[in-house]
């Protein structure tokens, strides 16, 4: 299987935020979903794929290809949705059909339409007056037009009502379908992530927190729940940040399975993507 | 970069209004005799200026950027579609302004002959391309809003002078007259200063916009 997209070292930094080593991999065919909190450098990780600014370390290639070298080469390949869709405003979609026809060589006309049909959006209506969830649908239509062989999303889903995510992440699973096909998506909404996400990557604070397959992470960490007395037995080695309450704990287990051998008393249930983000910003605090 | 310039064009649609009227205000108050009509010629020096300006600024505010850096067209392919587009409002601009003075030329409004109604336009022409070389790299380095205020500067600068050197001349100003050979040349000189300072700012504007960050 070859890799769609290749991070590796990126350093690219501000003064007061830095992107430090970052590194990962979208494996053909997959989704790779990008998460983190506020600021923690999804939206710059996406930038520098796009060239959008300038990394001031590391290499990024897709399909085999320079990001930055083979720029033009890479982005034909590439659908991009990102979070402001601002720039479609003062056009219809029929103005747009012909405008990104002369932007993207392999735009299919044919699909968009296919697409605004399929999103009953209007060609003649002009952009700015529709829903923020219809903007979002009309990216998407211009993303999915442009044929890509990746997809990349910027926050695409945030804002959105849970219905028109819902029909969103349908038309990311179908595009995955052929195995030519990957997503990296960035979102907050890990629960989204959680229903599409093949593979995922956690920044948090400019640097990989976490990476590797969905799966194999939500099945490896676990969350504990029990009381302080019990809490307090437990190897801190083993957590990776707690909550503790009036009425009992909470905390990140980074081995579940591990710790139920040792533990076998104690409750660990699953965690899923939101408990491992927001563990491990409070055992960062802690 | 075709995509690019076409939704120039069709951005700039909206505001076709706007020009049509700058054109009718300064048309009537020319043949009203308030204004010479070879001031008329001053209009595409002022459309080559606002055209592109209004394109950039409205590109700014619906971040429009953002978008073209990340398709195939890249910070090049943005460079080059404005001032192909800026091209693009020049010839468009000199042409109506050439067809109108022409037009009053041959219906006994203007005294000037249609030839010397030509040669006013072009040279209006290449001072609108000179200034558009001029704001076209600081448009892209400081934006459009804050290149507004140099535009004005510019503008207050260049017509200032002319109407000063009027003045000057109508009172009797006797000043050192230039050599004849100059004179005839003047409007080749000018013709090659535009083209040679147009394709140098393209060069300094694709410098400025490489650095760019979205």
């Amino acid at each position: 299987m070859n890799n769609a997209l290749e991070v590796s070292h990126l350093t690219k930094d501000y003064g007061s935020f830095k992107l430090d080593d970052v590194s990962f991999t979208v494996p053909g065919g997959t989704i790779m979903g990008l998460i983190g909190e506020n600021g923690a450098g999804k939206s710059t990780t996406i930038k520098c794929v796009l060239n959008m600014v300038h990394r001031d370390g590391g290499k990024i290639s897709v399909f085999g290809l320079d990001a930055v070298a083979d720029e033009q080469a890479v982005k034909s390949q590439l659908g991009v949705v990102l979070d402001d869709c601002g720039y479609y405003n003062p056009f219809t979609p029929a103005q747009l059909d012909r405008i990104q026809k002369g932007i993207y060589p392999q735009w299919d006309s044919g699909l968009f339409r296919q697409y605004l049909s399929k999103f009953s959006l209007s060609e003649k209506k002009v952009i700015k007056d529709f829903s923020k969830g219809m903007r979002m649908k009309l990216a998407l239509a211009a993303a999915f037009a442009v044929r890509p062989k990746l997809l990349i999303l910027d926050e695409a889903t945030s804002g959105l009502d849970p219905v028109v995510r819902d029909e969103i992440l349908d038309e990311f699973l179908e595009f995955i379908q052929d195995e030519d096909h990957s997503i990296l998506i960035s979102s907050h909404i890990t629960s989204d992530l959680e229903k599409v996400a093949d593979y995922v990557t956690y920044l948090h604070k400019g640097k990989v927190a976490l990476t590797g397959a969905k799966d194999e992470l939500l099945d490896t960490y676990g969350k504990l729940v029990c009381s302080r007395a019990d809490l307090e037995q437990v190897d801190p080695d083993l957590l990776g940040g707690c909550r503790i309450g009036q009425f009992g704990c909470e905390a990140l287990v980074k081995d579940r399975h591990g710790f139920r051998l040792r533990y076998p008393d104690l409750t660990v249930e699953p965690a899923n993507l939101e408990d491992i983000m927001i563990f491990t910003v409070k055992g960062d605090a802690q | 970069m075709k995509g690019l310039v076409y939704k120039d064009i069709l951005a700039m649609r909206r505001l076709a209004g706007t020009y049509l009227l700058f054109f009718l205000v300064y048309g009537g108050l020319s043949v009203a005799g308030v204004f010479d009509i070879s001031v008329l010629g001053g209009m595409v020096v002022l459309l080559g200026a606002m055209v592109p300006m209004s394109s950039i600024s409205m590109d700014d505010a619906s971040g429009w950027a953002r978008f073209a850096v990340a398709s195939p067209t890249g910070r090049r392919g943005i460079v080059s579609g404005k001032y192909l587009f800026t091209l693009l409002a020049l010839v468009v601009s000199t042409v109506l302004v050439g067809l109108l003075l022409m037009g009053f030329s041959l219906l006994g409004i203007s005294e000037n002959r249609p030839i010397d109604c030509l040669l006013i336009t072009l040279c209006c022409t290449g001072v609108a391309l000179l200034i558009d070389a001029v704001l076209l790299p600081l448009t892209f380095q400081f934006g459009a809003e804050k290149a507004r205020i140099l535009n004005t500067i510019l503008f207050a600068a260049v017509f200032g002078s002319i109407v000063l050197l009027g003045g000057a001349v109508s009172n009797e100003l006797s000043l050192p007259a230039p050599p004849a050979w100059l004179i005839s040349a003047l409007p080749v000189l000018l013709g090659l200063a535009a083209i040679i300072g147009f394709f140098i700012s393209y060069c300094i504007s694709q410098g400025i916009y490489a650095k760019k960050e979205f």
